[in-house]
Order: C-alpha cells, then sequence, then structure tokens
C-alpha cells in the first residue's frame, strides 16, 4: 500500500449520485501531509500518478464547480465506451443547456419561469425532474427553484464546450 | 476586565461554511464575510490576540477562495454571452444536442475496492512510525550474594546483532536450516531466544505456510 493505492481510491470514489472524488484538504488529511510545503508536495503527487495513469487512458482532472480532484477516461476512451448521457434524448440535452445558462448566470440557481422564457417548449418541468433523475440539477420542494449539482464540471468539458460554441457563433 | 474569546465559535462557522460549499449545498459567492470580520474586530482584545490571529488567518483565507470563486464568475459571464448569442439563433434540439458531442468525459469510479481492507492499509500507512524496541543492558552490581542467573559479560543486543550477522546471508530459509549445524542444545536454545527478539523487532519476517524465514 502507498500514496498512489490512496490516492486512487480517494479519487475514485463517489458519495453520491454528484460527488466523485475528494478534496485537496482531504487527500492531504488522509495522507497525514503536514507543513508548510504541503502544495507543493500535493502538486506532485497529482503530476505523478497523472504520469502513471495516462497509459492506462486515464486523466486526473479538476472538478471547479465543487473543487474536486477525481479520475476520468481519456478523450479517446470516452469516445469508445460512449459516455453521453443524453444518447437519443436531444430535448433533454438542450434543456439542459438552457437550465446552465441561466444557472450561470445567477451565480448556480435559477427558477424554472426563467428556463421557459428562454427555452420556448412545453414541458421543462418533466425535463428538470429528469434531469434531477440523472443528477444534473437540484429542484426545491416548491417545483420553483432550480440549482445545478457540482455533476456538470465532472462529465462535460466547460471550456471544450465554450470554444465550440465561439466557433460555431464565428461561423 | 471581561475576557471574551468566541474564535472557537468562528472557526466552527467558517468550517461549517466550507463544508456546505464543498458539499455543493452552497456558493462561497452566496455567502456574506463581512459579518465574521466584525465578530473578530469587535471581540479583539489583549487577552485574545493570540487565538484570534489563528482564526484571523483562516477568516482572510475563505475570503482569497471567494475573490478566487469571483474571478471565476466573472469569467464565465463572457461565456454566457456566448451561450445566449448561440441560443438567439434558434437552433433545434438537435444542433444544442450536437454541440455537447465530444465534450462528454466519463469519470472512473471504483466501488467494488474493499473498502475495509483500504481503510486498514491506510491506518498502518498513516500511523506515525512507532521507534523500534530497544533492550536496554542492565548494569552488573557487585553484591556478596551469589545469584544463580549471571549477567552476560556482553550484552544482550550485541549477541542477538551477532547472530543476526551470521545467519542473514542464509536467508531465505526454511525455520530447520538456521540451527542444522549447531550441536549444542544450550546454544541452539539460546539463538532461538535471539531468534525470536529479531522476529518481534521485525529484523526477520517468518512465513508460516511455507515455513520460511526471510528478511
Amino acid at each position: 500500500m502507498n500514496e498512489i493505492t490512496i490516492l486512487m481510491h480517494l479519487l475514485s470514489k463517489k458519495t453520491n449520485n454528484s460527488q466523485i472524488g475528494a478534496t485537496k484538504e482531504e487527500i492531504l488529511k488522509t495522507l497525514n501531509v503536514k507543513g508548510k510545503n504541503k502544495s507543493i508536495y500535493f502538486l506532485d503527487m497529482i503530476k505523478n500518478l497523472s504520469n502513471y495513469l495516462e497509459p492506462l487512458g486515464l486523466q486526473v482532472r479538476f472538478n471547479p464547480l465543487n473543487s474536486y480532484w477525481y479520475i476520468s477516461f481519456d478523450p479517446e476512451t470516452t469516445e469508445m465506451i460512449s459516455a453521453n448521457p443524453f444518447e437519443g434524448n436531444p430535448r433533454l440535452a438542450a434543456t439542459l443547456y438552457c437550465t446552465m445558462i441561466c444557472c450561470f448566470n445567477s451565480t448556480g440557481e435559477t427558477t424554472i419561469q426563467k428556463i421557459k422564457e428562454i427555452r420556448k417548449k412545453k414541458g421543462v418541468l418533466e425535463d428538470i425532474k429528469e434531469l434531477e433523475k440523472k443528477g444534473f440539477v437540484n429542484l426545491a420542494k416548491s417545483m420553483n427553484q432550480v440549482r445545478l449539482t457540482p455533476l456538470i464540471g465532472y462529465v462535460l468539458d466547460l471550456e471544450k464546450l465554450f470554444l465550440k460554441i465561439a466557433l460555431k457563433i464565428k461561423n | 476586565m471581561e475576557v471574551k474569546d468566541f474564535s472557537e465559535e468562528i472557526n466552527n462557522k467558517i468550517e461549517r461554511i466550507k463544508n456546505r460549499v464543498l458539499s455543493g449545498e452552497i456558493s462561497l459567492l452566496d455567502i456574506e464575510l463581512v459579518p465574521i470580520f466584525e465578530d473578530l474586530k469587535d471581540s479583539l482584545t489583549i487577552y485574545n490576540i493570540s487565538k484570534y490571529s489563528r482564526t484571523y488567518k483562516i477568516a482572510f483565507h475563505l475570503l482569497s477562495q471567494k475573490f478566487e470563486e469571483l474571478k471565476i464568475f466573472l469569467s464565465y459571464l463572457d461565456n454566457q454571452e456566448k451561450f445566449l448569442q448561440f441560443l438567439k439563433g434558434n437552433p433545434r434540439d438537435i444542433e444544442i444536442y450536437h454541440i455537447f458531442e465530444d465534450c462528454w468525459r466519463e469519470p472512473l469510479i471504483i466501488d467494488t475496492l474493499s473498502f475495509k481492507f483500504l481503510e486498514y492499509s491506510k491506518d498502518r500507512l498513516v500511523d506515525e512510525k512507532k521507534e523500534p524496541l530497544k533492550i536496554e543492558f542492565i548494569n552488573k552490581i557487585n553484591l556478596k550474594e551469589n545469584f544463580l542467573l549471571e549477567i552476560p559479560e556482553r550484552k544482550f543486543t550485541d549477541k542477538m546483532m551477532a547472530f543476526f550477522n551470521n545467519i542473514k546471508d542464509k536467508l531465505p530459509c526454511s525455520y530447520e536450516e538456521i540451527f542444522e549445524n549447531e550441536l549444542d542444545q544450550i546454544k541452539i536454545f539460546e539463538n532461538f531466544v535471539y531468534l525470536l527478539h529479531l522476529l518481534q523487532l521485525g529484523k526477520i519476517k517468518y512465513q508460516k505456510e511455507t515455513n520460511f524465514l526471510y528478511l
């Protein structure tokens, strides 16, 4: 048993539907790393683990939505195993897109009404319930407030998405 | 003068905020940090300054994180415009669906690892290493009486290490091979005692299944 075994366990454990991996603080605490150089030690460990995992088609990643470190398959492997959670359901993908716009615009939370306004389609509430089942959003009991969970930061490459949209607009 | 110390209370408050942020329940941008700094300022005295400096450091760290989140949020604003601009073109659902393509990632989740084993191994790894057991040599005192048990001339540890150095090149080998050339029963018994101590100190290990000793 060494640091890599523990890191593999911490970064690949699923706590709940929208929480995978571990924070920097949790990792340092579990490995009993202390002292003023702990951040340097941490980055070294992450870098080394990443080098070990690369030939296996895995990558160490950081979810900016909840500051968790986790492991994901690299793009090529992801394509092979088809990770698209909306396979054959473009309607749900479009509703998620609108929900993301609304949530990013108001620090993570929005209302069904606002989503309906930009989605301009019927059945938004049903879609949101479906998205909640998949773990992407939390819907308040009042069925009005919607909040994005950190899951989207795990399963979606936001930077790549922004880039694709920017290119689409340019064209 | 009454000594007020709310540092523990403020620390707990900060810890609760951190936990809620880490669980994704709230964003740091939703949290007002000014009251924390006001509490610190209002209850600060020369008597609690030592504890408060630590609390201030923790609160300041939280404030720095909030600035970081604000920076990320501001950078997202521009992206937000792009998102909206794309939507203004009234794309069909299938077009949005295609935008998401190639952007999906698959996290690696290993639930099948034996958590008990990992916990046990982790505890063993993070446990602070204990000092090796030291065998103190008892000083010989001159007494008039005669005792049956005499303290040997050489220290026990020295003799044990001499035995260890003598056998270490043989290892790994079976338990019997250690004593096979020794005919003196007293010497075998003495060496056996050294072996037990070496096993206890972890200098030599024993595999029960194969009856082998190894380093």
